[in-house]
Order: structure tokens, then sequence, then C-alpha cells
């Protein structure tokens, strides 16, 4: 730890520990307004905190070091943040990595640049997985980034610092509105741009008087066309606009309204062409973003989707209340308050047959009633938002986008249970999520949904947002109790269970967001409704972040039991590029690769665990042929070893070892009895590791091992049948170049000679194997092998 | 009251009891190592796996409670397996010697270590009492060992290995054996205790010699047979270049006999003798170093090289006869044969107590790759800096004390302080893990700190039970233990990389003898 790095003024220290408390459990979020003052948490700073509270030097930290979010070391300037989450890998996150690397020149070890303006680091998930791959440069968002681009990246991002304007929307009196224009503003949206979307519909409303309401929509899960802009023109049929960008927003909103007077039109009109000469923008027929709902593609895509969590998709402004209320929010709360007793509450959702969608699948209505039963005055329920698989966004996106539904379900919940007091727990690399549950949670206290004597049914509860740390291994309902109180994430032996002892030794209920999503539509809608959409032991619908090698990626809400094949082929239009699909990886780093023989099997619980997968926490990334399954499995068990919280013997040293094993393999020094050992090692993790992430850490080992052994003893071998392993592979040049030298000019190790109108050819002792060159060439003349 | 089976047996405990605490009760001992019955269970280490018979789930015995019905069971095959696999993958990941090298190197397995630090404080007299456990004559091999324990040495990796022969000569030479024959006083009560057995040992070799000074001391009579004039054998052969040769001979092979063995000279063993002493003794032990045609036409087995041994125990084809030295395999090495003689008394012992003959008892041992670079100057922080030393009066006279004293200090103590206590070694070996089966790809680097004046810390032996954590935050210690990092790379440390010293006083010591490994031991 550096020592005065910066001055630390005790009555900063004072100010922020004033503000949240000197008790244990207020560590965590002491050490995050610490690190959002000095952008890492100083020394002085943490021995400052232990002098005036009850806080340790152990636990500060013990819980510093264990959670991700956290720094000990000053950092650049700005924070370039690679996602490194399971789409993003498949699309190359690593090459941009390393791109990164040498573009900001990073020696061994090194994550800071010289200058000390960026500090380079890669993260789990961003939750844009439809983008990948994807880097955030504080807090701009690039989606689709080449490895040979990553320069263009920091120059836009020098080009686009400074303050930013603010916004600069009217406010309309609804009576006037000629329509309405909705824009996208989940994390996607807003990562691919709608930010500047908005601007621009802003402006362009502005500069032209029109009377429109502007609206910001959560999350419209077709993020593969993203940003979005719909159009609702007073009575007429609404458009949807995909792919668009501001220079477009004025031609498209001009096709659909008039401005107001004749003398505004032509002094727009005049406004236009003086733009247009100095933008020497060229105008394009904006037909080629309009999407129309009932074309094929869209209706496939959104076709065989239920929305019951994701109800009003597209359509609902996430903070308006009065919308809410008015698509029929907090009808169904009404109507447990005014109709059904607890007892009655918990029966009709155990007879909907809904089930846990955190990923273990176990009936809600039954852990409800155990929390019910206990004999406790004080008793607690939490949102597990905590949302850690690197390929899954919808807990993300459902907490964006559907606040009140959630915090709707979670009033329900503490009412059958009798609870008083309940947490959201949402990783803080949702600050999106985070300050919208915020202000919802503000709104529902002001409309009095939260608080004393809710609908003046003589019930009281209130709800408290906790940020988590960044800990996979949180997700976890003991761990996630165990970081509520102010400690590094261990997870304990259940039973007790949290339903009997959980946090501070309280009866607790520890339910998924998007389980609590689904409660309102069942108060609404009648269990035996519920309980007639999926499959014969899953019932109810399940939300899918859809990302990868397919061509339609995003947010879809399915029935159980649909197949896998219906899926990626008719939700997600089969997989991109004309490629073979080869399988899906469900469930993240718990579940398993489904290979594309088996595409038939149904998403329900016993099907995908008769296949070696889980549901887990609904993330489903497409792979195609280019994918080895070898690295795949390398993949996530470095993420779990990663993020194993080293305690039991298996979990951390079990998981290491296999992916030694594993690396070993993907550097073609795979040794006889690899595979055999590989399998032991996964057969003993999964008996001997003390949580859910121990035992389901081996999945992805043992179902790539069970449905693509010829792989790996293909890599033992030292062959990469797909083509990934860097140091199983080469690059040259074939026949078809056409001697244009861009790979040469790209190539950042200088291993091709720039050789004008002649074949290239890659020097193999210098070629770092960065795929550059096969990025830049126009004519598919590098091949790999 | 609880009631549930154990093993199959029923057992009822009290609400709240633990498997762990149920199976004691059932008188099945169960492994542990991340408990301690002072502190909150923890269950890090996951060597105390039972079985659960009708989930066959496996259960952290130390933590899971009693619940009413339950069937466990706590030793079949596949708990074995599970509680040696989590043994395995400890030891993948800690590294530590538990003997030195230079011991496990030794043909007699000499404590080097412990020799060396007293004679570096300058207690010849307790060095010699180490010495002379594993070694009767080290007068005698400090002028002829070809030591192969300075082959091994981990000095050697940074500079020059330690003068260890040079240093075992200095510890025969000047230490005073009274101290040690008043270890083996009690020879009377031990005799008392086996009862007048007699031992025959056949060639006063070193071999020879070795067995019947070790037997003797354990309270069998012994009674030499030397075909020559004289006891000793090959050493009068050694060509040394020290004068005084002859009478060290002397004085230490007086020493082992005047023990009580009973020496025969110009007595050749013939076949007829042979069987004649099968009938007056209770065991012969072979010594004679050559394999002549006369021993070929005795009743035990024999092969190309030698007598047919059991590798272990040192044992014929004939149960009560045993091998030892250059008649089972030609060597020609003192050290070895006197090793031999060591462990065949014990094997000796055991058969004559009507025990399972086992051999010499061999523990477990943890150990590591070379030295590297990173790691020497961890391993210089407990030694003295210095070439390795030439006695100054030559090498034929050995080291005067200030050279002895110097040279002893190079030692680096690689042999672990918790040699004896550990409880991953002793669970090692019982299960008897192997700690290649999950090798990484390289351990992690060496490092020792010394954080408390009274303890030493190696990070790289922690198990990250967690018990120091525990203990230390019990204690209400202001800078005590804590969890830093986490996965893989979890290490146990003191907040803001404070000194102990000033806090931990008390609970140093307490937190050392409780730490299951020798990665927190006293110094």
């Amino acid at each position: 730890m550096s020592k005065n790095e910066i001055d630390i003024h005790t009555e900063d220290i004072a100010s922020i520990v004033a503000g949240l408390g000197t008790e244990k459990r207020s560590v965590i979020p002491i050490l995050q307004a610490i690190q959002e003052k000095y952008n890492y948490l100083p020394e002085d700073a943490l021995r400052s905190v232990c002098e005036m509270t009850d806080i340790t030097t152990q636990q500060i930290l013990g819980v510093a070091s264990f959670y991700s979010q956290f720094r000990l070391e000053p950092v650049g300037e700005h924070m370039v943040k690679v996602c490194v989450g399971t789409a993003c890998h498949v699309k190359g996150s690593a090459l941009v990595y390393d791109a990164l690397r040498r573009e900001l020149k990073l020696g061994d070890d090194v994550h800071t640049d010289s200058a000390g303006k960026y500090t380079l680091e890669k993260v789990n998930c961003l939750g844009c997985c439809t983008l990948a791959p994807v880097v955030q440069v504080d807090n701009i968002t690039y989606g689709h980034v080449a490895s040979d681009k990553v320069g263009d990246i920091l120059h836009d991002f020098e080009n686009s610092k400074g303050p930013t304007g603010k916004s600069r929307i009217r406010s309309m009196d609804r009576k006037e509105i000629d329509g309405e224009i909705r824009i996208g503003l989940g994390s996607c949206c807003v990562a691919s741009g709608s930010d500047k979307i908005r601007q621009a519909v802003e402006e362009t409303v502005q500069k032209r008087g029109l009377h429109v309401n502007l609206k910001h929509v959560g999350c419209v899960g077709m993020c593969h066309q993203v940003p979005l802009v719909e159009i609702v023109p007073a009575q007429k049929e609404p458009t949807l606009y995909a792919k668009v960008s501001p220079d477009k927003v004025k031609s498209i909103i001009n096709k659909h309204f008039s401005p107001p007077g004749l003398l505004k039109r032509i002094q727009n009109k005049l406004t236009d062409t003086i733009e247009n000469i100095q933008n020497d923008g060229q105008w394009e027929g904006i037909e080629r973003y309009h999407l129309d709902v009932r074309e094929k593609q869209v209706s496939s895509f959104l076709g065989h989707q239920v929305l019951i969590a994701t109800e009003f998709r597209g359509i609902i402004n996430p903070l308006d209340i009065d919308e809410y209320i008015h698509r029929g929010g907090f009808s169904a709360l009404g109507n447990v308050f005014r109709n059904l007793s607890p007892d009655e509450l918990i029966r009709s959702i155990k007879k909907s047959g809904i089930r846990g969608r955190g990923g273990a699948c176990f009936p809600t209505g039954e852990k409800w009633e155990a929390v019910a039963r206990q004999d406790a005055p004080t008793k607690y329920i939490i949102c597990n938002g905590d949302e850690g698989d690197p390929g899954a966004f919808m807990d993300r996106m459902l907490l964006e986008s559907y606040p009140y539904r959630i915090i709707e379900g979670m009033i329900m919940a503490a009412y059958a249970v009798g609870a008083s007091l309940g947490y959201f727990y949402i990783r803080a690399e949702y600050p999106l999520a985070v300050s919208r549950i915020r202000q919802a949670l503000q709104v529902c206290r002001e409309k009095a949904y939260l608080g004393q004597n809710i609908m003046k049914s003589g019930f009281s509860f209130d709800l408290n947002l906790f940020e988590g740390a960044g800990a996979f291994v949180c997700g976890e309902e003991t761990a996630l109790i165990a970081s509520i109180e102010g400690n590094r994430g261990f997870p304990r032996l259940r039973p007790p269970y949290p339903a009997e002892k959980g946090l501070w030794g309280h009866p607790t209920l520890v339910n998924n967001a998007e389980t609590f999503a689904q409660i309102a539509y069942i108060i609404r809608n009648g269990s035996d409704k519920y309980n007639a959409i999926g499959s014969a032991t899953c019932k109810g619908t399940k939300v899918f972040a859809l990302a990868g090698k397919v061509a339609r990626g995003g947010l879809i809400e399915v029935p159980m039991g649909i197949s896998i094949r219906k899926i990626v082929e008719e939700i997600g239009g089969g997989v991109a590029g004309g490629r073979a699909f080869k399988a899906v990886q469900i469930g993240g780093p718990s579940g398993g690769c489904v290979p594309a023989s088996m595409a038939d099997t149904a998403i329900d619980l016993e099907s995908l665990s008769a296949a070696g997968a889980m549901i887990g926490s609904g993330g489903m990334v497409v792979l195609d042929e280019t994918d080895c399954m070898v690295d795949i499995a390398k993949y996530f068990l470095s993420f779990t070893q990663k993020e194993s919280c080293g305690k039991c013997t298996f979990c951390r040293i079990g998981t290491r070892r296999m992916l030694d094993i594993l690396e070993r393999l993907c550097s073609g020094k795979g040794e006889k009895g690899d595979l055999e050992k590989l399998e032991e090692l996964a057969g003993l993790t999964r008996k001997g590791s003390l949580c859910g992430l121990g035992r389901t850490a081996p999945n992805p080992v043992l179902t790539t091992l069970r449905y693509f052994r010829e792989e790996y003893e293909a890599h033992l071998e030292g062959r990469c049948p797909a083509g990934r392993c860097q140091e199983l592979i080469s690059y040259s040049i074939n026949d078809e170049c056409i001697g244009c030298t861009l790979c040469s000019q790209s190539c950042p190790a200088d291993a091709i000679q720039f050789r004008p109108h002649e074949k290239h050819e890659i020097q193999q002792d210098k070629c770092i194997k960065c795929d550059s060159c096969r990025q830049v060439c126009p004519a598919g003349a590098v091949s790999v092998q | 009251m609880i009631s549930l089976k154990i093993d199959g047996e029923n057992i009822k405990v009290p609400e709240g009891s633990t498997l762990l605490q149920a199976a004691e009760k059932a008188g099945v001992e169960i492994p542990v190592m991340c408990y301690d019955d002072r502190l909150d269970h923890f269950a890090s280490c996951m060597v105390c796996m039972v079985k659960s018979r009708d989930s066959g789930q496996m259960l952290a015995s130390c933590s899971v409670k009693a619940e009413e019905g339950m069937d466990i069971i706590t030793g079949d095959e596949e708990v074995f397996e599970a509680r040696k696999a989590s043994l395995e993958l400890l030891l993948s990941d800690h590294t530590g010697d538990c003997q030195a090298p230079c011991q496990l190197a030794c043909p007699a397995h000499m404590n080097i270590p412990l020799m060396n630090r007293l004679l570096g404080e300058g207690k010849v007299d307790e060095a010699l009492q180490v010495v002379q456990q594993d070694i009767p004559i080290p007068s005698i091999l400090g002028r002829i060992c070809h030591a192969p324990c300075e082959g091994a040495c981990r000095r050697k990796t940074i500079d020059e290995p330690v003068s260890i022969c040079l240093l075992k000569r200095y510890a025969g030479d000047i230490g005073n054996l009274q101290h040690v024959s008043a270890k083996t006083v009690n020879q009377q009560a031990l005799k008392k205790a086996i009862g007048n057995k007699k031992v025959a040992v056949i060639g006063a070799g070193p071999a020879g010699l070795s067995a019947a000074c070790y037997l003797q001391r354990a309270g069998y009579q012994c009674i030499l047979y030397e075909k020559s004039d004289r006891a000793g054998g090959l050493l009068h052969l050694a060509e040394v270049m020290d004068d005084s040769y002859p009478e060290v001979l002397d004085r230490e092979i007086s020493q082992i006999l005047d023990t009580g063995i009973e020496l025969k000279t110009n007595m050749a063993v013939d076949k007829d003798l042979f069987e004649k002493l099968l009938g007056s003794s209770d065991a012969i032990v072979v010594a004679t170093g050559e394999i002549e045609n006369g021993i070929r036409s005795w009743n035990i087995e024999s092969g190309k090289n030698g007598i047919t041994i059991d590798k272990s125990t040192y044992q014929t084809s004939h149960p009560p006869v045993f091998a030892i030295g250059n008649v089972v395999r030609s060597v020609k090495s003192a050290v070895r044969s006197v090793g031999h003689g060591k462990e065949v008394a014990a094997s000796v012992h055991q058969y004559l107590s009507g025990e399972a003959v086992k051999g010499y008892p061999k523990m477990f041992n943890s150990r590591f790759g070379k030295l590297r670079e990173e790691e020497f100057g961890e391993y210089l922080k407990e030694s003295h800096p210095g070439k390795r030393m030439e006695p100054v009066a030559g090498q034929g006279k050995g080291f005067d004390h200030t050279e002895m004293q110097e040279e002893a200090g190079r030692c680096l103590h690689c042999d672990c302080r918790d040699l004896h206590t550990c409880k991953l070694r002793i669970h090692a070996d019982r299960y008897a893990a192997n700690q290649r089966r999950y090798k990484g790809d390289a351990f992690k680097p060496v490092t020792k700190v010394f954080v408390h004046d009274a303890i030493i810390y190696e990070p790289q032996k922690c198990i990250k039970c967690g018990i120091c954590v525990r203990l230390t935050a019990l204690h209400k210690e202001k800078y005590g233990f804590t969890f830093i990092g986490r996965g893989f790379d979890v290490r146990i440390g003191i907040p803001f990389d404070e000194s102990l010293e000033a806090d931990l006083s008390e609970t140093a010591k307490e937190v050392a003898m409780a730490c299951p490994t020798g990665a927190l031991a006293l110094k």
C-alpha cells in the first residue's frame, strides 16, 4: 500500500462516517464513499476510519481486499475497462485487451501508463453483451471494438471530454402534444449511443418547437438493434427505428411531425440546408433504418416471447409511477391488502408453481412459507440483484426498466412473510440500476407505497439499497448476507437456512429480482393463468440474456420448456455470419455447454440438468464453429477460480488445479493422463465444496468433456481444431492477397514487410497473433491454422 | 437429545452437537485442521468430511449439526479418498520442507539441522546427543564420510553447502558422551521389560556395529561375531589424512562395545554355527560385508547381488534372520551401512515384540524443488552470510570452536519447526497422501516473515484455515491477522503491514501453537 500519495483530511473522513454510521456494518458503504472521493482507498483514510468507528483494522482490510470494486493502489486519471464477460470473450476481448496494453505501452504487471493518465483493467461483465466486445473509458462505453481500433477509442475519448451539457428538454403540457418519441435508455442503448440520440432529439424538438412528449423507456430487449427510437404520432401507428445515428434524428422527426407554424417551417428548412452544407453530410433515405414490427425478423424475435417480468417492454417509462399505476401497477398490491391474508397470498404463490429465478429453481411459495412460519418479531427480505454471471444482464435490465414492479413484488412478499424491512442488493457495476432504484424508492415513499400504513392497509414496510462491491460469490445467499453485515463474502454452511437465521440472525427471505418481478402478474391474472404457462415441472417464463454468435441478441422472456433451437434459430435468427452453430452455453460459470446436436433440449430444470447444464443466472451465449470448447472451459474456470472466496480447499485449490491443466492443454503442454485427472478433480470439487459456487464450478468442464472430448484430445496432441488457442495456431497469408499493404500497416509487431502489389508474408518469429491483419484484410487472405 | 447413526451405531447427542462431536461419542476419530474448540467453526480444510448414507453428500463434520435420524458414514473408501484428495490439494499449495533435504539425503537420516543449531549455540554435548540418535560413530564418519547430505544442502544453491561432515566430526570429537550414556542408563529397565532376549550379529563392520549398538541400547543382549581379530571391518582400510584416525577408531568402537555387547573375534560363522545360532538366539542380523559361497548354502534366499531382503524391513526369507550392509548389495558406503544398522534394530525390535514387522518408521515429508533466486534472501534471513569455512589448521585437523560456530550458523533452517506437531504432516502420513498428485505448474515462492520476536510466519505453508484470524479477533488484538484477497491468491496478513510486536504479546504464542501447520511457529 502506498502511503500518503494524497493528503487525507480527517474532517473529510469524519463527514463520510457521520453520514453512514459507525457500526461494523457500515464498512462497505464507507469504503465506497472513500473510493468515490479519492479514486482509491488510501491507507491513512482506512486508519482514520478504524479510529472513528467500531470497524477493526482486520475487518477493513479483509473487506477492502475481498471485493473487486476496491482499489488499494492509486490509479490513473481515467479508467479503461475491458469487459471480459462471456460474450465479449468469444468475440475476442482478450485481443482487445492486449492491443490496449500495447497502445498504452504497459510493461508486465503494470496497469497504469507512464503519464498516469489511463489505468487499464478487466471487468467481469458490463452487461452490454450484445455489443461485444465492449470497452468503457470512464463513463463512455464503446461497443463492437476491433483490436486494431483501440487507438481510435482513446482519441475519441480525448475529444469528447469536458463538461456534459445540461438536459435541454422542455416540459410539455400533455394536452398539446402531437405524439410521443420513445428513446431506449437501458444500459445497452446508452452504451450504443442513445444518450447522444437523446441530445439530438431534445435539440431538434426544442429548435423546432414541436409539441411532442419525449419519453425515456427502459430496455426494449432488442439489444442487437440499438440504439432504438420509437415514434408514436397521436392516433397513428407507431414506428420503430433501429440502429439510429444522431445525424439521422432530424430526418426521422421531420418525417412524422410538422412544426406548428409556417414561418417556423421555413426557418427550419433554411437551417437544415445550411447545416447540410457545413457538415457536408449526405442525406440518406431514412427507410433504411425503418424497422416494422410486422416484418418477419422482428416478429419472430418478439413472437415467441411471453412478457411477464418485462411486461410493457419498451412502452413504459421506468420512473414514471403514474404511468405504472395507469397500466395496472400496484393493483395487485391493493388486491392483496383488501382480499388476501398472508396465508392466502402464500397459497396463491404456491399454486402458481413459480420457482426462484436465481438459478437453483427452488419453489418460491415454499421459501416464503418457511420464513412466514418463523415466530420472530424481526424479519427481513432481500432482493438479490447481484448478477455476477459474466454473460447475463437480465437483473440489470429488470432493475433499470421496471423498478416499481420489483418493489411491488417485494412489498407483497414482505406482507406474506411478515417482514418490516427489506434490502435491494445490487452490484455496484450497475450504476444505472442503482440510481433508478434509489429514485424509485424515493418516489414510492413520497407516494406512500413505502413507509407507514401502506395504501391504508395497516401494513408498514420500508426498503433500503445496498450496493454490492463486486464478488460473484455474493450471489449465494449466505455470502450476500455476510456482505450486508459488513464482512468478507464468505458463504457459510446451510442449514440453518436464511429462512431461519439470516440477516443479523433474523429470519430472512432472499429472492432474485426476476422472481419479485413476476409476483404482480400472478396476483393480477391468477395463479392458474401463470401455472398454464411453461412446462410440466417449471411454470411461467424466464428472462434470458441471449448473446454471443447469434444474429439477433438481446433480452428475451420466454415460457419455460421452450427448446434451445427455437431460441437460437427463431428468436435469435440463427448464428451470425453464416457459420455453423456449435453449442450454447447456458447458465454461465455454473452452467454447461449444450451441443448443437441437442438443440431440441427443453429449457427447464430437469432437461437441462440431464444435459449437465442448468438455467443458472440465465445467461445464454451462442457459440459457433470458431469457438474452441477447451478455451471456453478454461475461460469459465479462470472466472470461478478468481471469484472463489478462497475459504474451502476444493474450490480454492481444486479449481486452480483444473485451470492449470486447461492452461497446459491450451498451450500445447498437455500431458498423458491430464483428461482423467481433470475429470477426477471435477468430481471431487463438485462433491467436496462448501457452497454452490464450488459445487457447480466444474460444470463447464464436465459438459465440454462430455460432448467435445475429441477437441480435448486434439489439444493433447497440440492442435486446436477451432483455431483459437494462440499458442497452438499460426497466421499466414494465402494467395488471395492483393498486395494492399493494410496488414503490414496494421501489424503492431512489424512481422509483415511492406510490399505494395506483392503477396505479403508473415514472419512467424515476430508474429504476436494479435489478429489485426486478419481483421483489416479486405480479401480474406489471412489464414489461421 | 438427538439420535443418529454413526457407522451403523446408534448414538444420542444433545441438540446442537456437531457430527464431529457425535462421532467422538461413538469412539470414531475424525481428522481436523481448521477446527479449534475455542472458536466458531469455519469449515475450510474439508479434511473432516463424512458422508450421509441417504443423500451420498459429503459433509464437513466439524460444522454440520447432528439431526434426528441422520445416518453417517465416517470411514468408507469414498470418504477416505475425499479426505486424501483434500490433503493432496492442500499439499500441492504447501511450499516447504518437513525434514530438511540434507536429512532426507543422509542414508542414516541424521537430524543435521538440529545438530547445526545446537552447535551454533555452542551446545556441543547436546549436538552430540542428537547425532548419536542416528549415528554411533560420528568422529569416524566425520573423517571418512562421502557426505551425500552436503550434495542436497539448500545452501549449495546459494553459494556452497554447509560443511556438515566436519561439524559432525566436531560434535563427535569434542562432545561429551556422558550425556548420551545418561540417556541410555535405563538399559537395565529396558532389559527387564524385554526379558533376556539375545540377538546374534554376524560381522563387526560399520553395519554390524551400528545394529548391535542400537539393539543393545534398546535392551537386547547382542553377541557380535567377527571373523578377524578386531571389530571395525572396512573402517580400518579407509584412507584418512588425519593421523589421529586409529585412536578415533578405537575410541568409538570401544564406546559401542562398552554398552555391554559381547564381541567374539576370530569367529567365522559357517553353516553349522549359523544353524546353532538360530537355536540359541532370538534373532540374527547378518552383516558380513561380503556374500561368500558359504552364506549361499545357508537356508536363506539370495540373489545375484546378495542376500534377498524386504527392502523396508531388512527381513530375509527366514523370519528371524535379517541382513544389512554390503552383504545385501555392495555399495561400500560406511554411512549407509550405519543407517542400515539403525533401521534394522527397529525391525528386529518389532519382530521380537510380536508386532507386525514394518521397518523403521518413515513419516510423510513435504518437499519442494530447488531454491529459486528470489528465495535466497528469505532463507539467508536466518543464517550467517559468510562463505563456507575451511579449517585454518587444515582439513585433516577439523574446525576450532569459532570456526565451528560460524559454519554451523550458515545452516538455513530448512527443516520445519513443527515437524512433529504439524497436522498436515500427520494426516498426510496417515492417508498416504501424494504431494505430487495435483501438483501445480509452480510452487509459490517461499518467504519467511518475522512478525514478532517469538514467532516466525512462513505464508507458503499456510492452509488458510483462519484459526489465527479468529483467534486474534477473539482476543481483540488491534492489528491481528486477517484474510487478504480472495480465491487461490488469498493470504493471511497483518493490516497495513504492521508488526505484531506492539500488541500481539501473549496471543502470539497461542496463535503459533494453534496453527495446524508450520506456517506460524515459535522461533
